[in-house]
């Protein structure tokens, strides 16, 4: 009677779950994001048809300054009316078209460009400056700005690098280089080519701010959860469990499933109680701060966590949220660098102390060990964080930063 | 109050919070970026022989490594000065080239370090009334010897023009990367909101889901069934079972709590004690389908809190579920007795029995799925067999 049957062998064999891609409202905000459509780029994009307009005001005025120079003003005027009908348009477009730009979109504007940038060589050619008479061009490569939140950053840098390509074929062939041209070529070119690059790069930084930004949010809600908690992923788990073997039973119920079962359909069902059954068993074992570490793409890379005794669920909220950004602090400081710091967190075990605390508190002391981050590279808003757990001692273990913290809480036995 | 903590630090302390940190990181970044590359520009272009004498260039050399060295502190050191550091440099460099050069086409090389190096400078600091009067004047400084540099009759040279619109466009890059982080963060926070209620109620669905053990227990008992492809049981039987539960998941999916009483009718009541009498029936009905005949015996009707029923009832199943796959007969006989604090169940089966000593009892099976579940509510389950003499479990519940 007491035979192991195949329901209840154990599936996990130690700590740690392979982590589940993030799930629900996570996802659906994650990869949009990722794929960068939305967050606050949409405003930033507007900023770029500003500055490209804006830049367009004074191309067109070095244009008209120039205007006695030009041998040929025809294809010069089309360049412009091209360039200005162009970004009209596009803006238009962007502006109701929203967060998505369909590549073939992108090649047309790509090719309107071209046309601005042939017609103004067009123009400027038989005048053997071309840094010295380029507008339209130049205005071509701040119009690659409008589509900078809306395709790939490699697209952009291609389109630019083509620019500046032209730009210096061109000049190669039309300009005598001089110490009294040079100057003029080597600005030209870089006002053609650096709005793109900077606002590729500024964007990869906004992007990388707001992923960063979201979340530590995301996983900020897990301070005020109970002491133990199911977690998001566990909860959608089970609720998927629950419909797989909706699902089967239906079948079989509705005789989709013939019986008896074929030996597949038995193991799916064997597997499935398996699974069932150890979660309803293993119940909310996993505290708030393992949730919150293994929900997280920063923390979950770097924080290991060792928490025999499950004493993370005892902190309070102020606590909670020191702690939690405390370790924040230590691992986003370095998340692009050459030498990402890690962090082992332990907490507990209980220290059996004779001293007498107040109000029949309980002390957790929590000890925080880190790599690569040096005593006197740490952060202020670090002390102010850990300050809220608790008092606090530093040190150094192997060069990197160690704190040892005593977290007073309120006994659960009292509760 | 974590809410309205989070909240006032929001409406108050902005400057505090990570998100400030991220946005002076990217924005130092882009300073350097922009500082940069158009103090290098103008330092090749003024390095050409020709367009300024060697000593004059010799003189500039060190306050434009000044320059970019200073550019590359701004951010990683939180000295401030080295701003400050940086606009004295870019204008001392301007100024000693600007005295030396007299034709527009060599005033054009100062126009990378004039209109997008000093002018990046400003992207690293905050909009306070000191820094935008240095910025100002620096300005104002770049504007007017580019424009002596460039020695022309006009108003303003085409090499003073690019400076202002250079000046122009950097300002207005940074206010509005500048005021992009607060929409963002704004939005960030309310999806945090969202995010934080939706943690609680996926907390609550999952509570709900796991209390429903009941449903759970009979699900499982069938699903077990079915792993063994349901040999032993009649189609019609196992259809009927399948049918059942799937509607009870069904039903919990939809977001009722069921609770399986009887067969055939389902209370959706949440109740806080259930008689164990009706409840029984449905466990001995199940077993009859399954072709285990269970006799029953002793008291038909006791009120149970409903996670002890639970368990109790659970507990049960498992042992039957038990004696109809080992005992090897297939019958049962389940006796139950209460007194003044307990509820006994003994189930006993005349099979073919086991070594207790030969078979550890804390193997899995009967342990997590009998014990365990019966302790959680205070019960015990005891365990007496010999081979082939049958085999009798006492569960014993707390009332």
């Amino acid at each position: 009677m007491t035979e192991v049957n195949e329901t209840t062998q154990p599936r996990r064999i130690h700590g740690r779950r392979v982590k589940p891609s993030p799930t629900g409202l996570t996802r659906a905000l994650r990869q949009p994001n990722e794929r960068g459509a939305t967050l606050g780029t949409g405003h930033l994009g507007l900023g770029a048809s500003v500055l490209c307009v804006v830049q367009a005001l004074y191309g067109l005025a070095q244009f008209i300054s120039h205007w006695d120079a030009y041998p040929n003003t025809l294809p010069v005027v089309g360049a412009w009316a091209l360039y200005l009908a162009t970004i009209a348009v596009a803006i238009i477009i962007l502006s109701t078209l929203g967060d998505r730009l369909p590549l073939w979109t992108y090649a047309v504007f790509l090719l309107l460009l071209a046309g601005v940038v042939a017609l103004d060589f067009l123009a400027i050619w038989p005048l053997g400056n071309m840094g010295g008479y380029a507008t339209a061009s130049v205005s071509a490569g701040f119009g690659l700005l409008l589509v900078v939140t809306l395709r790939a950053g490699y697209e952009l840098l291609a389109a630019s690098s083509t620019l500046a390509l032209a730009f210096i074929v061109a000049i190669a062939l039309t300009t005598p280089l001089t110490a009294a041209t040079l100057p003029t070529q080597l600005v030209t070119v870089a006002l053609a080519v650096l709005p793109s690059v900077l606002g590729v790069m500024v964007l990869r930084g906004f992007r990388r701010m707001v992923q960063l930004e979201l979340d530590r949010v995301l996983v900020q809600s897990t301070v005020s959860a109970p002491r133990f908690a199911v977690g998001m992923l566990a909860s959608e788990e089970l609720a998927r469990l629950d419909l797989a073997a909706e699902e089967l039973l239906d079948a079989v119920a509705t005789g989709r499933t013939a019986l008896p079962l074929s030996p597949e359909s038995a193991s799916v069902a064997a597997s499935l109680a398996t699974e069932l059954r150890l979660h309803l068993i293993e119940g909310r074992r996993e505290t708030w701060l393992y949730h919150a570490i293994t929900e997280s793409e920063l923390l979950g890379k770097a924080v290991a966590l060792t928490d025999r005794g499950s004493l993370a669920g005892l902190l309070d909220p102020t606590q909670r949220d020191g702690l939690l950004s405390g370790v924040w602090l230590i691992v986003s400081d370095s998340a692009k660098s050459k030498a990402p710091r890690t962090v082992q967190l332990t907490i507990g075990p209980r220290a059996n102390t004779n001293e007498r605390l107040s109000g029949n508190r309980i002390a957790v002391p929590i000890v925080i060990t880190t790599t690569n981050l040096p005593r006197n590279r740490v952060d202020p808003a670090i002390w102010d964080s850990i300050g809220k757990m608790g008092r606090y001692g530093d040190s150094t273990q192997n060069g990197s930063l160690r704190l040892d913290i005593t977290c007073l809480v309120d006994n659960p036995a009292d509760r | 109050m974590v809410d309205t903590s989070l909240l006032r630090n929001v409406q108050t302390s902005r400057d505090m919070e990570p998100i400030a940190k991220e946005r002076d990181r990217l924005l130092h970044r882009t300073a350097r970026a922009l500082g940069v590359t158009g103090a290098a520009l103008s330092l090749v272009s003024v390095a050409l022989p020709g367009v300024v004498p060697l000593p004059v260039f010799l003189t500039s050399l060190p306050l434009f490594l000044v320059f970019i060295g200073s550019l590359v502190m701004v951010g990683r050191s939180p000295w401030r000065r080295w701003v400050v550091l940086g606009v004295f440099c870019g204008v001392g460099a301007l100024a000693v080239l600007a005295g030396q050069i007299r034709t527009p086409d060599d005033a054009v090389a100062l126009v990378p370090l004039a209109a997008a190096g000093i002018a990046g400078l400003s992207l690293a600091v905050a909009p306070t009334v000191a820094w935008l009067a240095l910025f100002a004047i620096a300005a104002a400084a770049s504007v007017i010897l580019v424009q002596l540099a460039s020695a022309g009759d006009a108003l303003l040279s085409a090499a003073t023009v690019s400076v202002i619109a250079g000046w122009t466009l950097t300002a207005l890059g940074g206010y509005w990367l500048a005021a992009s982080v607060p929409r963002a963060s704004r939005r960030i926070y309310s999806i945090g909101k969202a995010h934080r209620a939706e943690r609680h109620a996926s907390e609550t669905e999952a509570q709900r889901r796991q209390s429903a053990r009941l449903l759970h227990d009979t699900v499982l008992a069938t699903l077990t069934l079915l792993a063994h492809s349901g040999v032993g049981v009649a189609p019609a039987a196992m259809q009927q079972q399948a049918g059942d539960d799937a509607r009870l998941l069904r039903q919990l999916r939809l977001g009722a709590t069921p609770t399986p009483q009887s067969s055939g009718s389902y209370n959706l009541e949440p109740v806080e004690e259930t008689v164990l009498g009706t409840t029984l029936e449905s466990v001995k009905q199940r077993f009859g389908r399954i072709g285990l005949e269970v006799t029953w015996h002793g008291t038909g009707q006791v009120l149970l809190p409903s996670d002890v029923l639970d368990a109790f009832l659970l507990s049960l199943a498992e042992c039957l579920e038990n004696v109809r796959r080992h005992s090897g007969v297939t019958q049962a006989d389940v006796t139950i007795t209460d007194d003044a604090t307990t509820v006994r169940a003994m189930v006993t089966d005349s099979g073919i029995g086991f070594d207790l000593a030969g078979i550890d009892e804390d193997k899995l099976g009967f342990k997590e799925s009998v014990v365990a579940r019966l302790r959680e509510v205070g019960g015990n389950a005891r365990l007496f067999s010999s081979q082939g003499s049958g085999t009798t479990v006492v569960l014993e519940v707390p009332k």
